[in-house]
């Protein structure tokens, strides 16, 4: 359990810094130097994505195969629309609950640097319309910065961008709460692998990325296989843990390992790879029924180029999108170890057993 | 360029039929671009300059395409009821005049009128004058545009399918007026914006361009009762950091701020809550796009009464030369 400090580190290194969809340089900057020293290559796409490639062995040149990890680096975020007197209005990028906003501390990033804000709601005597015992909507909630008028105009303006401001937390029981656990504990859940893939050989090359405007446009996991041109695609995302007024049925507890993703987006044959995988080696899982859609660039992956076998593995979580979300580290280092475990059975045959049987 | 814009928006020009639109457009620029192909969509694609050692391909896009409606069915009355092509509200839609592509022009009335309700969509139908299903002129799968006479102001201008005319008006003004510019600029005239973004997808891909700018509308909220107050008339052209389709890319957006103000033009940023533009399409063409919108405040947006501020449209077009004409770091 020795590594348990380690996902720690790297989750408070993440969870620490800002990196709003569209503007990761941030994050993008930290996941460089923690996936770095854990591959052979690393190069950033047009778009911002960071790939990690690790090469594999014993294979000709030619007949390399490729995995591709995706797993994004943006958060849900903030965006400057007007100032209002000594106050900041804004709009959401990515999807917020306007309910969890007042209270928080948030950090606008101006042109000049940081500024720090708090998220206020304004007395429901002074909004237009009246929301009865409602919450009061995104559009009526207001940042205080401290600066009167005069001082605000000069610094703050239309388009700056805003992140949540407060640091991670380590909890009990090999928990960790903190912003942006979408998804930076699926970046380190890949550091894992990448660390557990320093001990084992593997023929095929792995490329991890850390895509960019998932919560926006799934831009990054639409364009990184036309980068890469993976044979297989494996989005890394969090889902929904079981908590407070939660749905039984599509949740699942908080350390209940890797949830294994199945539905249209998910290629059966891979799934039934993942689980064989957990069996084998007694990782605790869960299946995450999908029908439509997911929310993940798993659903970009699949029909990109001419269409890649992909699979959605998830890290339960709770409190999404809030400035305060919670996962287990456990699940973080088993999903990292399952990933690990799946490189180094991919072979030679891996393709031609993947046949689309339902 | 008053008259060129009179021309371009009395056009017919609905989403999926912009081959007038076109026609107009390229009889104007033939003698300034280096080459043009339409290719299998209708999208105009024209090539002015060649990549020198510091530029870039650039794709600059202005959609042709209008909102309008199709007609459904007509009934035996020869009423014809319609659907949408592309965002028409039907608030917009009460007592207003349609044209069809052979002329044949119409007003709309619906068919449930309670005091203070809106009718839907499928409740509104044309009335061409026709007497009986088979006299009417228009047949299902026709489409029809607003009727919105051009309107000079003064200071501002009005008419319909000031989206995207206005922004057709800017690109071939700043394909004109441009001059020894190191990049290989790739002036698109797309189809289809409308119903969603489908021409700018398959031009983007064909042009695979290292930077993408699309030329569209934005909601101007200076008029009475709206509570955002940010994007406004006359205060310059505007840049875009977010709408539903696009996070404007950072360095491109410093790009765009740094060419307004070495052209001496206020410029405001553009924080949209949905809709989507062209550039959207091309962030996400191959391997991706870094894109951003310069846009024009348009009051009255997808009314057949769309109205913008003259000094915008001609900040808008000294934005992009200057824009384009230096080297982009």
């Amino acid at each position: 359990m020795n590594d348990i400090p380690k996902i720690k580190e790297i989750l408070t290194d993440l969870c620490s810094l800002p990196g709003v969809s569209g503007h990761e340089t941030p994050v993008a900057e930290e996941i460089k130097t923690i996936w770095s020293k854990l591959c052979d290559e690393i190069s950033v796409s047009r778009l911002g994505n960071v790939y990690a490639l690790k090469k594999g062995i014993n294979a000709p040149e030619d007949a390399h195969r490729k995995v591709l990890f995706a797993t994004h680096m943006d958060a849900v975020g903030m965006i400057v629309t007007e100032l209002t007197g000594e106050f900041v209005r804004f709009e959401e990028i990515g999807g917020l609950d306007p309910r969890i906003l007042p209270g928080q501390f948030v950090t606008i990033h101006t042109k000049t640097g940081p500024v720090k804000g708090l998220i206020v709601m304004p007395t429901k005597s002074l909004t237009k319309e009246t929301y009865g015992s409602n919450p009061i909507p995104l559009k009526d909630l207001l940042i205080d910065t401290g600066y009167e008028a005069e001082d605000l105009q000069k610094i703050v303006r239309p388009g700056d961008v805003i992140s949540y401001a407060n640091d991670p937390v380590s909890m009990q029981d090999d928990t960790f709460s903190g912003h942006t656990l979408d998804n930076r504990a699926s970046v380190a859940a890949v550091a894992v692998c990448l660390q557990e893939l320093q001990t084992i050989q593997h023929k095929w090359d792995v490329i991890a990325a850390a895509t960019v405007l998932e919560e926006e446009s799934m831009a990054g996991g639409k364009t990184a296989p036309v980068d890469i041109r993976p044979d297989i695609a494996v989005a890394i995302d969090v889902t929904f843990a079981t908590g407070p007024g939660s749905k039984e049925w599509n949740t699942r507890p908080l350390g209940s390992g890797p949830a294994l993703g199945f539905g249209m987006n998910i290629h059966p044959k891979l799934y039934e790879l993942f689980k064989g995988i957990c069996e084998e080696l007694r990782i605790p899982y869960t299946t995450e029924f999908s029908p439509r859609m997911t929310g993940t660039d798993g659903r970009e992956l699949q029909v990109a180029l001419n269409g890649i076998p992909t699979i959605v593995i998830s890290i339960p979580l709770r409190y999404m999108h809030t400035a305060n979300e919670l996962i287990s580290m456990k699940d973080v280092r088993d999903v990292g170890h399952l990933l690990a475990e799946f490189v180094h059975r991919l072979d030679e045959n891996t393709m031609d057993s993947l046949v689309w049987e339902d | 360029m008053k008259e060129l814009l009179e021309k371009l928006t009395s056009a017919f020009g609905p989403s999926g039929y912009e081959s007038r639109v076109r026609d107009l457009i390229l009889e104007t620029i033939k003698n300034d671009i280096d080459e043009y192909r339409i290719d299998a969509l209708g999208n105009l694609i024209t090539r002015k300059g060649t990549r020198k050692a510091n530029g870039k391909r650039i794709m600059v896009s202005a959609h042709m395409d209008e909102i309008g409606l199709m007609v459904t069915h007509v009934d035996e009355q020869g009423f014809a009821y319609v659907t949408n092509l592309g965002g028409v509200r039907p608030l917009n839609l009460m007592s207003n005049r349609v044209v069809f592509a052979d002329g044949t022009e119409g007003m709309l009335c619906a068919r449930d009128m309670e005091p203070g309700k809106i009718p839907a969509l499928d409740q509104y139908f044309v009335d061409t004058g026709a007497s009986s299903r088979k006299s009417c002129k228009v047949k299902i799968g026709d489409p029809a545009v607003f009727v919105g006479r051009f309107v000079d102001m003064g200071d501002r201008r009005m008419s319909k399918t000031m989206d995207d005319r206005i922004g057709c008006l800017i690109a071939i003004e700043a394909l004109k007026a441009l001059k020894d510019s190191p990049h290989e600029v790739r002036f698109v005239f797309s189809v289809q914006e409308e119903v969603g973004l489908r021409g700018a997808k398959t031009s983007a891909y064909s042009v695979d361009p290292e930077i993408g700018i699309a030329l569209d509308v934005t909601l101007c909220n200076d008029t009475p009762g709206l509570t955002e107050r940010n994007l406004k008339f006359g205060a310059g052209p505007c840049i875009k950091a977010k709408d539903g389709s696009l996070v404007g890319t950072p360095w491109l957006n410093n790009a765009l701020y740094d060419a307004a103000e070495r052209a001496g033009i206020p410029y405001q940023v553009e924080v949209l809550r949905g809709a989507g533009t062209d550039a959207g399409a091309i962030s996400l063409t191959r391997s991706g796009v870094p894109s951003s919108v310069i846009s024009v405040a348009c009051r009255y947006v997808h009314t057949p009464s769309e109205m913008v501020d003259v000094s915008d449209v001609k900040q808008a077009i000294q934005l992009l030369v200057e824009f384009l004409s230096k080297e982009i770091k």
